[in-house]
This record gives C-alpha cells, structure tokens and sequence, in this order.
C-alpha cells in the first residue's frame, strides 16, 4: 500500500473517515448480524421441512414466521448499507472538496508570491516618482498638485494589493499545529469580547451556552482563536439589527464540536457549495476578499478537523467546526 | 520556567507598574516606549513573548506585529487592546497574535496567558529542534 497522503490521514481527516464509511466497516461492525442472515434462511428452511413431515398446520404458520422474519432482516440490512453508502459519498464530497481548496490554496499562493516582487517595484518608484515631483516643484515652483494626488492615488491601490497579496500568502502558509491543553469556554468569551460591542451597535444579541463541565480540548490556541473570531464575525455580517447569534459547544469521547448559529438571511442552496472556495464573497467589490472562510477551512483542516455548514435561506446559518480530542502528534 | 518578555507601551505609568509586577513574580522584562524601539530590541536579542500595544503613536502597534512575525516567527505576541476593537482584534489574530487582553490589563489575566504564550513557544522551539 502506497503512504497515504499525510494531511489526509489523522484521526477525523476526511480519508479516514471514508474508510470507515466504507462496506469494510459494516463488515466489522456487523459480523455477527451479517453472519445470521447467511445462517437463518437454511436452517428455518429445515425446520420448515421437519415441520411439514410433522405436520401441515404447524408447517403453515411456521414458514410465515420464516417469511416475516426474513422480510424484516433483510430490510434492516438494506437500511444499514444504504445509510452507509450516503455517508460515503459525502465525505467522498467532502474529500474532493478539500483536496479542491487545497490545491486552488497552492496556485493563488504562487501568483502572489510572484506578483509580490513587481508591486514592490511599483511602491518605490511611485515613492520615487513623488521625491522627484517635489524636486521640480521646488525647482520651477509650478503647481503639480493633480500629479501629485494620482501618485497617492497609485500608491493607495499598490497597498491594497499588498494586502491582498499578504492575506494570500497567509492563506497557503502550512502551519505545524501546536498542541496545548485550551480551555474553549475561556477562548469562546474572550473572543466574544471583542465582538460583543460592535454587536451591540447593531442590536445583535451574541450569546454563548457553553456547558460548564467542557472538557479541556488539546489543540492549537491561536488557530482556534481565529477560526472561532471569523465566524463570529461573519455571522455578525448576515444578522441584521436585532438579529441573534449563538455559539455552542459539545464534547464526546472523540471529538468536540463548537457551533455558531446566526439567524441572518441564511446562504442559498446554490452557493453552499462555494462558501469555502478562496475568493468567493457576496459583499459588493472592496469590501471582503472572500477569504475568510477558505482560511477557517484551512485552519480547521490543519487541526485535523473539520467544518460543516448548514443554511436555510431566510432562516439562518449554523457552522460547525468538529475537532479531534486525540490529536496523533505531528512525527 | 523563565520567561523573556518584552513590553511596548507607550503609557510610562503603566510600563512601570507592570514592569514591577512581573519582577515580583521572578520574570525580567524590557520594555520599549515604541514600536521602533521593540523592532530595534527584538534586533539583537530573543524574546519569548512580547506584550505589545495596539495604539500608539508613530508606528501602528499591527504593523508592529507584522513585522515582528517575520524578524522573529517563534516569538509569541499578547496584544494589549484600550477597547475591544473587532477590527485590530481580527487583524491582530490573522496576522498571528498569540491572544490579546484588554486594557486595563486584570495581572493575573495577563500573567496566564503570557504562561501560555511562552508554553508554545517553548514548544514550537523544541519541535523544530527535533526537524
């Protein structure tokens, strides 16, 4: 067996998750139901012909039993493949969708490195460009204050770009998580904080019902923190005045699972697909870079979890980031 | 576990409690009255953990941090924030802030969390040692 690709692999990654929605699981889980169903039918078929030597009434009511009852197997296996087969397709969705947003990751980080250099280039010489610009007008003392307003002007759109470009390179930058022992309900409210006001300008109530016995979560710190600060913000983006936010969060023996749910004006059907591309945004031009949540996308993955969404238009949006209790430490 | 701070404010009263503070709980700090002055310090030597202002005058307390992530990655970096700004809170955590607290810093708050902070730093320090 080749190595298999190693963001994939840790406990809750996508491939293994698949593995164990496969029928290989079902085979291990159900070995002994599985078992009974090959077994049953010939031996009531037996019973049925010992009955019938016997006698023909017994022989009746016994091979309708015989029926009824491999009727109701048969359909709980049936109900069991089934629901195996839809949880394998969509995390096969969701494993194409990762290895999709990973690789558009990879291409936007190579463009902005590469635009990087020339935007530098533009910045000094329009610094340049304005030195000399003063030189002349200190020289023929004439008013060169329109040249002077579209040097600025350059300069405002160079910065821009930076951002755009640093954001990008953020975006793809691999980070190594750091494990430390987090105490989510301390980092939920303190990220809170810093939203509280701005919601309040807006009439938004953003409450947190964490239960009190959460467990501590072993995971990266700031990471957490910025996944759990944008989707904050982002939910204070779709609610308008007077709209609600809740952040929860559960734990079980594997995983916990930390919520935010707005009842904004929801994401419609056809975008969902999209939320997590790099890039995509609803808001007018200039005013996000649809990054955001690719980035959560990103660092949730780098957590060895996973984020979810779901939406209904007119209603609201809850996203859910399941991370690992057990992280295997990075080798 | 010794811990090397370094703390920039431009607020002398507060530089000074706080310096005397973390003195009386056995941890050194250097402090810097601007942004300028944390660059030039973080120059020649390593900190664990800067506690650094968002606003002040001259340089802009993010574009600090940005560049004190790239001088020196592993370096961790409390922001310390006059009110609870959405917008340099976010900016602070994308840029790699480790957390951020809020002026007027609670000490032990404060304390914990530059704790934290050298925690992985210590951390990340030993993982890169090991490759």
């Amino acid at each position: 067996m080749s190595a298999p690709n190693p963001g994939d692999s840790r406990p809750g990654g996508a491939r293994e998750l698949l593995s164990r929605a496969t029928g290989a699981r079902v085979w291990r889980e159900h070995r002994l139901v599985l078992w009974l169903h090959f077994l049953v039918p010939p031996v009531l078929a037996i019973l049925v012909e010992a009955a019938t030597l016997a006698s023909p009434g017994h022989a009746t009511l016994l091979a309708v039993a015989v029926f009824l009852l491999a009727a109701c197997s048969a359909r709980g296996l049936m109900t069991s493949l089934s629901a195996a087969e839809e949880a394998r397709n969509a995390l096969n969705a969701q494993l194409i969708q990762s290895q999709k947003l990973a690789a558009v990751g990879e291409l936007s980080a190579g463009i902005a490195h590469e635009i990087n250099n020339p935007i530098a280039i533009i910045a000094q010489e329009t610094e340049w460009a304005t030195h000399l610009l003063t030189e002349a007008e200190k020289a023929t003392g004439g008013d060169f204050s329109e040249v002077r307003d579209s040097l600025r002007e350059i300069r405002s759109q160079v910065d821009r770009c930076k951002n755009i470009t640093h954001k990008l390179l953020d975006f793809a930058r691999k980070r190594e998580p750091v494990l430390q022992d987090v105490d989510v309900t301390r980092l939920v409210d303190d990220m809170a904080r810093l939203v509280d006001k701005e919601a309040s300008y807006k009439d938004v109530t953003l409450s947190r019902s964490l239960p009190e016995d959460l467990p501590k979560l072993r995971t990266d710190a700031p990471l957490l923190r910025q996944v759990v600060l944008n989707l904050m913000t982002n939910a204070l983006h779709a609610v308008g005045k007077g709209g609600m936010i809740s952040v929860t969060a559960q734990a079980d023996e594997e995983f916990m699972e930390i919520r935010v749910t707005d009842n904004g004006h929801g994401i419609p059907p056809e975008n969902l697909d999209k939320i997590f591309n790099p890039f995509f945004t609803t808001k007018p031009p200039g005013q996000g870079t649809g990054l955001g949540l690719s980035l959560c996308h990103n660092l949730v993955q780098g957590m060895g979890g996973n984020i979810l969404v779901e939406s209904q238009v007119g209603r609201g949006t809850t996203f859910t980031v399941r991370l690992p209790r057990r992280l295997s430490q990075p080798a | 576990m010794d811990i090397n701070i370094l703390l920039v404010d431009d607020e002398a009263d507060f530089v000074e409690t706080m310096t005397k503070r973390f003195r009386i709980r056995k941890l050194p700090v250097t402090s810097a009255g601007s942004g300028a002055e944390a660059l030039k310090l973080l120059d020649q030597q390593d900190f664990d953990v800067v506690i650094l202002d968002v606003r002040m005058p001259g340089m802009d307390g993010l574009e600090v941090l940005r560049q004190i992530r790239a001088k020196r990655p592993l370096t961790e970096v409390i922001m310390l924030t006059g009110h609870a700004s959405l917008d340099a809170g976010m900016q602070g955590m994308n840029l790699g802030a480790y957390d951020y607290v809020l002026k007027p810093a609670d000490f032990d708050e404060l304390l914990d969390k530059v704790r934290r902070a050298a925690e992985r730093k210590a951390l990340n320090v030993s993982a890169q040692s090991r490759g």
